[in-house]
């Protein structure tokens, strides 16, 4: 075989096995469980996992739905964009399940937004209402 | 007051000379590490002239490793593979003086757009915004079509599609932190891949030639900077749109298929969108980079004043990174010339692996090692590098179009 075949063959190999082996750490890689008021700005960009009770709701006209979450001792942003509000639609969830101070917890990245940390889920498994 | 806002101009060029020489280091890593030290500044001010004079000078110097080191940033990426090329013809030098002439043009240009259209940049970023999804789309599509033959076409689309999956499970995971995820992904794909092939074919980085001549028309230098500084300008209103993908709409639409025209527009578009990120503060009141996040942390109402003294700012700080840009590509060549070539590429993987592995841990190397892997199999089958850029394009096609979210559910991620 020319010494070319064998290279791309071989890259090839080495793309496809970092693709597997990528992909089984991702999907077993936890989010951080934590609570609202342990989140801080060195967790941007992390995954984090936290609960506690919708304590603000916003609905937003281009439908997006902005909520703040909070527990004993601090609140934190979560807002839902419209492409997975659409996606949560489909599972029967709407706007309205989403009630003050009904108990929620999310799964997603930390991100800043205006100089406030935020939560921002990106499928529908992220969010659970209890 | 004036002293101070010079000093801290000065200041901030100083650290951007000297973090734009570090390899893999982008300025996005820097700011929160500058924000952690807010203390050291009296004045909002301070901090804001001393963040623009960085950013300026970060991203003029930056072109020094990418070029000599084939150490890519994200938004120089594109630049490594034409930068090396010219590098390996002993013409390193011409391609930072290109990169110089690009950014200053493009610079002045966007400045003189910024002031004719600035009372229509929020109707634009309102009536683009909705269809930035169809626009990458189109972009790939160019990429895939831009191979002659039949046989290229399919491993070009091949690579857009693994680049593109990729992308999707390392940017859709939290393995490593979203503000250093691009490091290994590109310093495999178009560093660690470019500098192993040509460890091959190289022993030594040929003796720089010092002559002024740019072996490149006016005309073309003149559209380069043209067409920089107006795609430049449209994404830095527009979110997701990166340099890279700006890099090759215009290379394709505006026939830029030239190395050296191609190392301006880059130059051009990269000065141009940061341009506008900071200001764009000011006009859509959205913070469109690293930089101008920091910048609203520190001065959230942003008044026509402050613009103005942020635009004072950047045009100094250009000045005087451009000066010492000129005078680091005339000497650090020099010094490189002397070195074995196998010896400084097998160095600078070692510094780059230490920096990922530094940056991102274990999962960076794991990264890294895909990335390289993609990149030298685009380069073993004889397509275009830039087709590895699926790795930012396909997801940013998923993320507009809403689709993001379900294939993470059906990936499982």
């Amino acid at each position: 075989m020319e010494r070319k075949n064998i290279l791309i063959f071989w890259f090839l190999f080495t793309s496809f096995l970092g693709l597997i082996l990528i992909y089984i750490a991702a999907i077993n890689l936890q989010p951080i469980n934590i609570g609202i008021s342990q989140i801080t700005s060195e967790l941007i960009g992390r995954m984090v996992l936290t609960s506690g009770k919708i304590s603000q709701k916003t609905p937003n006209p281009s439908g997006h739905l902005f909520l703040v979450i909070s527990d004993d001792k601090s609140s934190i942003q979560v807002p839902i964009f419209v492409s997975l509000m659409n996606d949560l639609k489909k599972n029967n969830v709407t706007e309205n399940d989403f009630k003050v101070n009904k108990q929620i917890s999310v799964n997603g990245l930390v991100g800043e937004y205006k100089g406030q940390l935020q939560i921002v889920p990106r499928k529908v498994s992220d969010i659970k209402l209890k | 007051m004036l002293l101070e806002i010079l000093l801290f101009s000065i200041f901030g060029i100083c650290v951007g000379c000297i973090t734009g020489l570090i390899p893999g280091l982008h300025i996005n890593t820097l700011i929160p590490l500058i924000m952690g030290m807010t203390f050291l500044f009296a004045s909002p001010y301070y901090l804001t002239v001393f963040i623009v004079s960085l950013t300026v000078t970060w991203i003029f110097i930056s072109y020094i490793p990418s070029i000599f080191l084939g150490a890519p940033q994200e938004d120089t990426s594109l630049a490594v593979l034409p930068g090396h090329r010219l590098l390996l013809e002993g013409r390193g030098y011409e391609a930072i003086k290109l990169t110089i002439i690009g950014g200053m043009g493009s610079l002045i240009v966007t400045l003189i757009l910024i002031s004719i259209f600035s009372s229509s940049f929020s109707y634009f970023y309102d009536m683009l915004k909705p269809y930035i999804q169809y626009v990458i789309a189109i972009v790939v599509l160019f990429m895939i079509f831009s191979e002659k033959k039949l046989k290229k076409i399919l491993f070009a689309a091949f690579i857009i599609l693994l680049s593109g999956f990729f992308g999707i499970i390392t940017l859709g995971s939290s393995m490593v932190p979203s503000d250093n995820i691009f490091f290994p992904i590109l310093t495999g794909m178009f560093g660690l891949s470019t500098i192993i092939i040509s460890m091959n074919e190289k022993s030594k980085i040929p003796t720089q030639k010092e002559d002024s001549n740019l072996q490149v028309s006016k005309v073309n230098l003149l559209k380069s900077i043209l067409l920089g500084s107006v795609a430049g300008t449209l994404i830095g209103f527009l979110p997701s749109i990166g340099v890279s993908q700006a890099a090759t709409i215009v290379s394709y639409l505006g026939r830029i298929g030239e190395t050296r025209s191609f190392l301006a527009t880059l130059s051009g578009i990269r000065v141009s969108h940061e341009v506008v990120s900071l200001l764009s503060l000011y006009f859509i009141q959205t913070p469109r980079s690293g930089a101008s996040i920091a910048i609203q942390k520190v001065l959230p109402e942003l008044t026509f004043y402050d613009v103005l003294l942020m635009i004072g700012v950047i045009c100094f700080a250009s000045g005087i990174a451009v000066l010492m840009t000129m005078f680091l590509g005339k000497r650090i060549p020099k010094f490189l010339a002397k070195l074995n070539y196998k010896y400084l590429s097998l160095t600078v993987i070692i510094f780059m692996l230490i920096m990922v592995f530094l940056m991102t841990g274990v999962y960076g190397l794991l990264i890294v090692f895909t990335s390289t892997s993609i990149g030298l199999l685009c380069a073993n089958l004889g397509i275009k590098r830039s087709h590895c850029m699926g790795v930012l394009l396909i997801p940013s096609i998923l993320f507009f179009s809403g689709l993001n979210g379900v294939v993470l559910s059906v990936l499982g991620i």
